[in-house]
């Protein structure tokens, strides 16, 4: 009974926590640039951030430890220091952009400046962080997560049409403007597959206790959050095709983002845009902040955990609480959230191979998992996408700066 | 015992099963005429960063020195005290009485000053 409350909260918790600054800004972009044509980018990125989800999972589950403390410990610190410079970097980006993503919310709900917010939402994560443990942080944002339904709701209520919702899985060659849907692929690849996703579920399979007998529930989570979350984010590209796109309105900002909530909800639209864009970014924001100090702690070593008592990890505290810091003045020099969490998610991708294929080498080790180990197939779909992501996020970076 | 798989970067606990860090290097003491002797492993940033990069280790070395918590950091235990080496490596030591646990003791002082820490 225990397992299956489990398995529900943790696909409800998936779901409302699925969609965050990043994957609204790049599928609202390429829906209103490309229609439903990049709705197979969506799918792709999902099916792999599943698999590592699940991986991750099944790391913790059976070797008890979580992915940084696993990589310290099998590759040494001489191979993890690039890797993990790389994600600390773009960890903080994406967290000053989520702090930004959250602070456009509210302005959109008051009218006032966004930079006006920035750190008064930086006092709210870390007192959510300082308040809470890890069961509380995880469901809570899931649970406040789910009204970012309404992107499904108002994609709904819009009546695409099946045959070429259809057709928008089925990856084609786009009529204009290649690089930028090369470009928009990418991002949509580096923004549902973001690194940090990847450590904090480990970590928190860890605080969690899961065991090798909860593996079912581990798989069936990943698998099922991920491809309902995944409907979430075809819910945004699919509004914003059909709302922004015929009206030749491109996403430049997040409050032209909002109008694609205009035909569906009417007067509702800018409230219910500002909830699902705010608490999708509050939410990535705390989990990234939290994620700071887990593979801090875990790389060197130190005492964490979000279940014990701040002062019992004292310098996990004050990781997390330094990386949201760097991240508050990053968001407060006044940086364009949306230009930085296009930077982010593109550069991520760049930097996926580091993070993903160490990752298949431990998931092939039974010294980690045991008879756990993964399946050709798998590991064939995961090195391969990662490694031709990262091959067009190169060529692709310089020729959308470039072009503007 | 294969000292790179088995010890290096494996995570240390004290004798209470407190985490006291990770295995940051191993030190082996060159004799002559005779092989080299494994001396201990020692924990520490300095340590660890000299293995990424030796002016790594060196900056923080003198970030340490600073702020003046460089005194007996990095930490050596002796091979001798190495209890048991499995997941983790447990030492015959006490967390709190080691100078691994200086920086984690000075936090926790400003930790403890918050409402709601413990």
């Amino acid at each position: 009974m225990s397992a299956i409350v489990d398995l529900i909260l943790g696909v409800v918790t998936s779901i409302g926590g699925f969609v965050e600054v990043g994957s609204i800004s790049t599928a609202a972009q390429a829906g209103s640039e490309f229609g439903f044509q990049l709705l197979w980018a969506i799918a792709a990125a999902g099916l792999m951030l599943a698999m590592l989800v699940e991986m991750s999972g099944r790391l913790a589950a059976v070797s008890r430890r979580s992915l940084a403390a696993s990589v310290r410990e099998r590759f040494g610190i001489h191979f993890q220091a690039v890797p993990l410079t790389a994600e600390l970097l773009i960890d903080l980006l994406l967290l000053a952009a989520e702090i930004g993503g959250a602070a456009i919310a509210i302005k959109l709900l008051t009218g006032i400046g966004f930079q006006w917010w920035i750190l008064p939402i930086g006092l709210c994560i870390w007192l959510v962080l300082w308040t809470c443990g890890f069961a509380a942080i995880e469901h809570g944002i899931g649970l406040f997560g789910l009204v970012t339904l309404s992107f499904v709701l108002a994609a709904w209520r819009l009546h695409p049409s099946p045959l070429d919702l259809g057709a928008g899985f089925v990856p084609s060659l786009p009529g204009h403007d290649a690089v930028r849907y090369a470009f928009l692929a990418v991002s949509i690849l580096g923004a549902t597959v973001s690194p940090y996703l990847l450590n904090f579920y480990s970590s928190g399979a860890v605080e969690e206790e899961m065991s090798e007998k909860e593996l079912w529930v581990n798989r069936t989570t990943a698998y099922l959050g991920t491809a309902f979350g995944s409907v979430v984010s075809m819910g945004v590209l699919v509004t914003s095709a059909m709302v922004l796109q015929p009206r030749q309105i491109v996403v430049d900002s997040y409050e032209q983002a909002a109008l694609m909530f205009v035909p569906a909800f009417g007067r509702w639209a800018i409230t219910l845009f500002a909830l699902a864009l705010g608490i999708g970014c509050f939410g990535a924001a705390v989990e990234l902040t939290i994620n700071a100090g887990y593979v801090a702690a875990q790389v060197f070593g130190w005492s964490w955990g979000a279940n014990k008592p701040r002062r019992d990890a004292a310098r996990f505290t004050t990781a997390f609480t330094l990386v949201l810091l760097m991240s508050l003045a990053i968001a407060v020099i006044g940086f364009d959230p949306l230009r930085l969490t296009m930077i982010s998610v593109a550069l991520t991708v760049v930097v996926m191979p580091l993070l993903v294929l160490p990752f298949l080498v431990l998931m092939n080790d039974p010294k980690y998992v045991k008879d756990h180990t993964s399946g050709a197939i798998g590991n064939g779909f995961l090195a391969v996408l990662t490694i031709v992501g990262a091959l067009l996020a190169i060529a692709v970076i310089p020729l959308e700066i470039m072009g503007g | 015992m294969d000292l790179v798989r088995d010890v290096l970067d494996k995570k240390v606990s004290d004798r209470n099963g407190r985490d006291m860090g990770r295995a940051d290097s191993i030190v082996l003491e060159i004799r002559e005429g005779a092989p080299p002797r494994v001396a201990g492993i020692e924990i520490g940033p300095a340590v660890l960063g000299h293995r990424v990069r030796p002016v790594v280790g060196r900056w923080i070395a003198g970030l340490e020195h600073a702020l003046g918590i460089d005194q007996g950091r990095p930490l050596r235990i002796a091979f001798g005290e190495i209890l048991d080496v499995g997941d983790h490596v447990k030492v015959d030591r006490a967390f709190g009485e080691t100078a691994a646990a200086t920086v984690e003791q000075g936090l926790r002082r400003w930790v403890s000053s918050i409402p709601g820490a413990s």
